[in-house]
Formats: C-alpha cells, sequence, structure tokens
C-alpha cells in the first residue's frame, strides 16, 4: 500500500540521523514510523566507567542543547544518593542558568521550525536572537553551549551584580523579539495555514502515549516536572505552565514562546531573590557514595527527563540509566504522523510535524529497546519516584 | 506582513553578521580555554591525571619522579584539573582552542 | 559583422548572461540584508562575481548520472530549457525599445516558451528514478495549473490596452505605469511570476525541507550549472516582461539623443525595483503546501484575473 519513501538518515528535514519511514500516496501520508537507532554511543555503558566526578562531563555531553538539564539531573541524582546538600545559593543559580538553557533551547528549535517550514527569515532571526544568551551562557558558565557550571556539591561559579545587571538588560531586550514572534505566529497567514491543525494529538492520545514537555503541553495536559516533581527551588519561584487546547503543531509552537517568556521572568526573578552565601560545598574527588539507588527528573526544555543511578559504594556507578524526553515523544510522533480520524497528512507536513515534537535523536539513540506504547515504563518510573520522595 | 516590516528593518540595520577571520571574536573573560602547564611549581601527586574525565593527561617520569603530560587534542576543557591542583601548576586561559596544524604541538609536558 | 557582434555581446548573449547572473547576486544580497545577513562577499566587489563562481564551481564537479534514469532525456533537458528560456529573453527589449528579437505577436512566443519551459521542468524531474525528483515533477506540474493561467492572462490584458501583442509596440505606447486597474494586474503579475520561479512562498517544487531540492536533486555538474543558469534567466525573464508590460520598460525621460545610454539604465532600475518587491514576497513568507497553493491558484488568482481581463476588454471597447 503506497509507496515508500525514506526521510533521513541523511536528510534536510533533520541534522542528525533519524530515518522517518513514510508510506505515501501521491501527496498523502498513509502510514509512518520513526528509526532512530543510528548513533548509538555506549554512553550508560562508559558512565560505568567513569567516577562520579567524571561522570558529570559525560553526562553532559549526552546532548548537546540541554546539557545544563542533564547535569542537573546528575547532580541531583548523585548528590541526593551521596547525601550532599548543594548550598542554597547554588540551587538558585542552577535554576537560573537552567532556564537560560531553556530560552536558548527553544529559540534554536524555533530556528529550525521555522526551518522546516521554509520560513529562511525567521530561522536567520531566531537564531540572530538566540546568539546574545549564548554569550550571557559563556560569560556566566565559562562554556557557550557546553557549559560545565553544575558540580556535584554546587555551581562552578557565582555571578557578580554586574554580570546581574547584564543579563537582565539581555533579558529584556529578548522579551520584545519573543513577543514579536508571537504577533507572528498569531497574525502570519502562512504560518497559520502550514501549523494549525495539522500534527494533531488529542488530549486522550497525548495521555495515552505518554506525551511530555511541550507536546503534552500544547494537548492541554498540565504536566510539567517543574510542578509535580520540584527538584530546585522551584517552589519559591513564581512561574505558569503554559497550557494550550489546540492539540497540534501551532499549539506546540505557541508553548515554546509563552515558555521562553515565562523563563524570561523566572530568571530575572531568581537573579533578583538571590540568597547569600557559598555556591559551592567541596567534595572530594574520589568520593564513595553508600549503596543504594536513586533517581531523579528533571524537566530539561523537551519535557521530562530521567536519570537512575545503583551504587555499591565504589566510586564509580554500577548501573546508570538515561530516559530522555524525545523517547517518550517519539511514539506521540508516530501517531501524529499517520493519516487517521478524517486527518490527512500531507508530505508538506512531515517536517512541521516531526519538527514540533523537538527531536534530539542523539540523546535518545542511546536506547536500544523501547515500547512504543510505553506501558512498560509506566510502572517502573512510578517506583522510582517513590523512591526519591521515600528518601 | 510582520515579517515584511521586520525585513525592511532589517535592511537598515547592521549587520548581525561578524566576518569571521578579519573580526575577531573576544572571548569572555571568564572563559574556559587551553591549559597551559608550569613544570617547575608541579610536585607529582598524581591528582590531575587520576581526575580528568577524557584521559587528556597521562602519567610520565622523569628524573624528579612522576609529572603529567597533557594531550590537548583530548581535552573537553572541563578544568577539573585545573582546579584540583594543589600547587596551581595547571593554568586556564581564555584561549579559544586547538586548531593547529601540527597535532604534536598538543601535546604539553 | 556589426550585426554578429551586436547578437553576441551588447545587446546579446554576453549581456544578457551578465544581467541574468547579476540579479542572482542582487536577489541574494537583499534577502540577506533582509534577514540582517551580509549575504555573497568574496569574489568580486561586494560579492559580485559569486553567480560566476558558482557556475564555474558546478562546471568542475564530477557528472554523475543516476542508475535507471532515462539517459536521452536526462542529458537533453537541461540543454533545452536553457536554449528555451534563453530564446524568449531575446524576446524582451531591454536596451530600447526593440527586443534583441521580434515579431509581430512575440508576446504569444514568449509566454509560449515560457510554458515549454515549465513542461520541460516537469520532465528533467520525472526523468531521474529519484523518488523526491518524481515527486517535486508532479508538484511542479500541479503548479502549472495554479498560476500558468492568470500570468497569461494577466499579460494579455496589457496586450489588449496596448491593441498589440507586439512588445516593441507595448513598450512604445509608454502609457503603462502602475496606475488604477493595472495595478491589480501588477500584483497578479509578480504572484504568478513568484510562484513560477519556484521562489518563497511557493518553492513547492523543491522544497528543500521535504523532498530536498525535487526536481533539482539528481542533477549535478554541467546539467545543474544549466539549469541554473536558466533559472536565472526565467528570473530575467520575468522581470523583464514585468517591467515592459507595466513600468514602460526601457522608456524613461531622457532627451533623444542620450536615448541609448538613457534605456538600458532606465529599465535596469526598473528590473532592480521589481527584483526589491520579489525578494521582500521571498524574505517575509513561510512556504506553503501544493493543495493550499492550488486552492489559492483557483479560488483568488485565477478569477481575479479572469475578472481583470474582461474588465480591461469592456474599458477598451
Ligand atoms: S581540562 Fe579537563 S579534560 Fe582537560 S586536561 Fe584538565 S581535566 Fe582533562
Ligand atoms: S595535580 Fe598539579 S601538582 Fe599534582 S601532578 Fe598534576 S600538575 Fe602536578
Amino acid at each position: 500500500m503506497g509507496v515508500y519513501l525514506p526521510m533521513g538518515p541523511q536528510h534536510p528535514l533533520h541534522p542528525e540521523a533519524t530515518l522517518v519511514k513514510l508510506r505515501v500516496e501521491g501527496e498523502h501520508v498513509v502510514d509512518a514510523d520513526v528509526d532512530a537507532s543510528f548513533v548509538h554511543r555506549g554512553i550508560e555503558k562508559a558512565l560505568e566507567h567513569k567516577t562520579y566526578t567524571q561522570g558529570l562531563y559525560l553526562a553532559e555531553r549526552i546532548c548537546g542543547i540541554c546539557n545544563v538539564a542533564h547535569t542537573t539531573c546528575y547532580t541531583t541524582n548523585v548528590e541526593s544518593l551521596a547525601g550532599i546538600e548543594a548550598p542554597y545559593r547554588a540551587l538558585y543559580l542552577r535554576l537560573a542558568v537552567e532556564e537560560l538553557a531553556r530560552i536558548h533551547s527553544h529559540l534554536l528549535w524555533l530556528g529550525l521550525f521555522a526551518h522546516t517550514m521554509g520560513f529562511e527569515t525567521l530561522f536567520m532571526l531566531a537564531f540572530r536572537d538566540r546568539e546574545p544568551v549564548l554569550d550571557l551562557m559563556e560569560e556566566i558558565t565559562g562554556g557557550r553551549v557546553t557549559t560545565g557550571y553544575n558540580v556535584i556539591g554546587g555551581v562552578r561559579r557565582d555571578v557578580d551584580p554586574g554580570l546581574v545587571f547584564k543579563i537582565k538588560g539581555v533579558l529584556t531586550q529578548l522579551k520584545e523579539r519573543i513577543l514579536k514572534y508571537k504577533e507572528l505566529f498569531e497574525s502570519d497567514p502562512v504560518i497559520q495555514a502550514r501549523t494549525r491543525g495539522v500534527g494533531y494529538l488529542s488530549k486522550n492520545e497525548a495521555g495515552e502515549l505518554l506525551a511530555v514537555g511541550p507536546v503534552a503541553r500544547a494537548s492541554a495536559i498540565a504536566r510539567d516536572v517543574r510542578i509535580d516533581d520540584p527538584y530546585l527551588t522551584h517552589e519559591e519561584v513564581p512561574f505558569n505552565v503554559i497550557v494550550y487546547d489546540t492539540c497540534d503543531a501551532w499549539g506546540r509552537a505557541m508553548v515554546r514562546l509563552d515558555e521562553i517568556l515565562e523563563s524570561i521572568n523566572m530568571v530575572q526573578y531568581t537573579l533578583d531573590h538571590l540568597p547569600s552565601g557559598e555556591v559551592r560545598v567541596k567534595v572530594p574527588p574520589f568520593f564513595r557514595p553508600p549503596p543504594g539507588e536513586m533517581s531523579s527528573r528533571v524537566e530539561a526544555p523537551r519535557g521530562s527527563l530521567l536519570h537512575y543511578v545503583k551504587s555499591d559504594g565504589s566510586d564509580r556507578p554500577v548501573r546508570y540509566r538515561v530516559r530522555t524526553p524525545t523517547l517518550a515523544n517519539l511514539a506521540s510522533v508516530v501517531t501524529m504522523l499517520r493519516s487517521r480520524n478524517g486527518k490527512i497528512v500531507h508530505i508538506a507536513d512531515v517536517p512541521v510535524i516531526f519538527s514540533s515534537i523537538d527531536p534530539c535523536i542523539c540523546c535518545t539513540a542511546r536506547v536500544t529497546i523501547f515500547d512504543e506504547r510505553g506501558h512498560v515504563l509506566e510502572k517502573p518510573l512510578n517506583e522510582l519516584l517513590d523512591m526519591r520522595r521515600g528518601r | 506582513m510582520v515579517t515584511s516590516f521586520e525585513a525592511i528593518k532589517n535592511f537598515f540595520r547592521k549587520r548581525a553578521t561578524i566576518l569571521y577571520p578579519e573580526e575577531k571574536i573576544e572571548p569572555s573573560a571568564t572563559f574556559r580555554g587551553m591549559l597551559s602547564f608550569e613544570r617547575s611549581l608541579c610536585i607529582g601527586c598524581g591528582l590531575c591525571w587520576r581526575v580528568c574525565p577524557a584521559s587528556a593527561i597521562k602519567q610520565d617520569r622523569d628524573d624528579k619522579g612522576a609529572r603529567p603530560v597533557f594531550l590537548l587534542d583530548r581535552c573537553i576543557f572541563c578544568h577539573i584539573c585545573v582546579e584540583i591542583c594543589p600547587k596551581k601548576a595547571i593554568k586556564a586561559s581564555r584561549d579559544r582552542g586547538s586548531l593547529v596544524m601540527d597535532k604534536s604541538s598538543l601535546r604539553v609536558k | 559583422m556589426m550585426n554578429f557582434l551586436r547578437m553576441l555581446l551588447y545587446p546579446g548573449m554576453v549581456y544578457i548572461l551578465t544581467l541574468a547572473m547579476f540579479l542572482e547576486w542582487l536577489d541574494r544580497k537583499l534577502v540577506a540584508k533582509f534577514q540582517n545577513r551580509v549575504g555573497p562577499m568574496y569574489v568580486g566587489p561586494l560579492g559580485l562575481l559569486q553567480p560566476l563562481a558558482d557556475f564555474l564551481k558546478l562546471l568542475s564537479k564530477e557528472s554523475i548520472i543516476p542508475a535507471g534514469s532515462d539517459r536521452i532525456l536526462f542529458n537533453i533537458c537541461p540543454i533545452t530549457a536553457f536554449v528555451v528560456i534563453t530564446l524568449a529573453v531575446s524576446f524582451i527589449p531591454m536596451v530600447s525599445v526593440r527586443g534583441l528579437l521580434s515579431t509581430e505577436g512575440d508576446l504569444i512566443v514568449v509566454l509560449a516558451l515560457l510554458t515549454i519551459y515549465l513542461l520541460l521542468v516537469y520532465t528533467s524531474g520525472a526523468s531521474p528514478p529519484s523518488r523526491y525528483s518524481q515527486i517535486g515533477a508532479a508538484r511542479a506540474a500541479l503548479m502549472l495549473l495554479g498560476f500558468d493561467l492568470p500570468l497569461m492572462m494577466s499579460s494579455i490584458s496589457v496586450a489588449v490596452i496596448a491593441g498589440s501583442f507586439r512588445l516593441s509596440d507595448i513598450v512604445a505606447q509608454g502609457r503603462y505605469y502602475i496606475v488604477g486597474l493595472h495595478f491589480i494586474g501588477f500584483l497578479i503579475f509578480l504572484v504568478a511570476a513568484q510562484a513560477e520561479l519556484d521562489r518563497l512562498p511557493f518553492d513547492i517544487p523543491e522544497a528543500e525541507s521535504e523532498i530536498v531540492s525535487g526536481w533539482l536533486v539528481e542533477y549535478s555538474s554541467w546539467r545543474l550549472a544549466l539549469l541554473r543558469l536558466a533559472k536565472n534567466m526565467e528570473f530575467l525573464l520575468l522581470t523583464g516582461l514585468a517591467v515592459n508590460l507595466y513600468l514602460g520598460g526601457p522608456v524613461g525621460p531622457s532627451p533623444p539623443s542620450l536615448e541609448p545610454f538613457l534605456q538600458p539604465f532606465y529599465f535596469i532600475l526598473k528590473l532592480v525595483s521589481v527584483t526589491f518587491l520579489l525578494s521582500l514576497v521571498r524574505a517575509s513568507f513561510a512556504r506553503l503546501r501544493i493543495d493550499q497553493f492550488v486552492s489559492l491558484g483557483w479560488h483568488y488568482l485565477l478569477p481575479l484575473s479572469l475578472i481583470y481581463l474582461v474588465m480591461t476588454i469592456v474599458l477598451v471597447n
């Protein structure tokens, strides 16, 4: 039935090695599947050979764009395993940098999303506006993208008032730009035509397929780890969970744009309310946490991210497990790509749909086996969470 | 329409592109860059090569005892070694990177 | 001898090719400016020679014929496309009211050649067996239904007013500047031209992020160079046509003695302003879907151009 049309693993749709397998009849997609296992990097295995201090830098490199989310998750995880308390100020700074990383990740996504619609100008502008954020990251953390900011026991550097002033200035300017983009998404007829009703994922489906992050939130499910399971100082920093009920690519775009605004407010609030004190406690480089298991969840820009660690009392983990948000969303994207319930998916919609989940394959392909429906993962996930709450 | 106005505005704006080889991009004051090594300060404690996550530091011997050799082409600029060295023998710089013609020049003793 | 030089250099082939490449440069530069970039910079002053450099670079590439493609069509299509479009361009008045070639009814000839060129696009996309290329070709053919008729009707309306199908007559009348009714025709023409040229928001047959580059995907080396040059010529043809039909062509205020010098200048000036508009459109939209484009063509463009044609006929009589 239909003609086989591969998109990937080498395709301008996506810079990473992904294969979207389509069955098409004319311009219509009748069936679709996604194959993401082209870059298996063996990171989980490699983590078992690194000490906890060294492993942080490997965990950071699981994903370039959400490296802050990965280090936050790793440090929270290992710190609670070893019973290390990061200073209060460090938690605030982690939060600020995490939100900054969310801003630049969403801006990157905006550019790529625009590119998949063929909107070259928006692509260029989004990348232009992302640049100052990256410069800020460099100034705060010492690295433009791979920040290396979070360390076990706190953060690397403090911010000084001059830098705080500069961050606020840049963010205020950025806010204006984001409002422009929101206006653009709300008014531009071509964008509306290309994204409204495209990639439909109803609330039920999103719940059933365990969609996470902006994909779930655009399908009217208020699922956000920052609220459900706060891991830094999220209880003290006011923010809204953005929820749209349009269930389509447009909604996902709006969720992300609104989240940028929300993140800007969060960063500004955190910087205004920074507690005083140390930013780092000294941790011996070869520390040995007690035997046991631990897991932690973080709301990465693409959705909820899970790290799990098992220790036998040595200075290296026995098992380290990472579940990335894109993996959780692959089941949803396969569903969206199939024409169903009278909603026809065109070939031209495929790039839009696929990039609307903000796929990040390099952090997903480490996983070799997954259950497409997501049912299997559900129970262990809850058990892991209980375990974390129990401590 | 929003983009059209934006495009016209951009037409009169200064370019956002940095013409790289001609215009240098200054790294910020806090940038984590290339390392340099002060051999006379080192006491050979061995912390740096044990802690390096990228195996970029190898153990070496000379008449004074064990000393590190830095293979900077492997370095990921995490700067744990800089932080951990008790004698501050390893120094960080703001230099952006290891773009060299000859790889052996990245082997620092 | 003089005549031969005239055909070859000015205002002949060399002039036309230079102008076509200049327009590509201008378009790239303008779009870059609209996107806050710099555009071509390094080859020649302000990167002016970039299109030429691209052309030469493509010529030096390995020439690949994909297995299973129709070899004859695959070789012939780029050449024919280039020849056809060059022939069409030589009818456009550029340096004086008369084009390089000129006959009675040459507007019809130009429009016919343009349609032949578009059919050649279809065949060149359909000859290699690649699926991207086939989809691109199918889309190109479908697009043709959407914009070809509006383009023709809006051009013919001008001819109706001028009472002649000869481009030099239309230009020589010299009273066809954008006023009132003509404005609609001009807009229709620009939209159709944009679609004809596969430019955003209508670059559906090429759609880089969907079908790689559609009908062009399997072409390399001199074939791609020729096809790209043909696209540049097509750009020159359509902008030139817009200038001649709606903006008065090379005609402008000048003393009769200075005409040979001022008229090419006026033409280029008008060409640049039309390119500016087209580039602005290219910079301000995302790509439409093929079904959306076809419905745009049949619901708005075609009825509008029909009304426009009927209105001009009524007004003239
Ligand atoms: S900076 Fe990091 S990777 Fe580089 S030598 Fe030091 S410890 Fe190793
Ligand atoms: S940590 Fe410092 S003192 Fe110790 S071996 Fe390395 S360079 Fe020498």
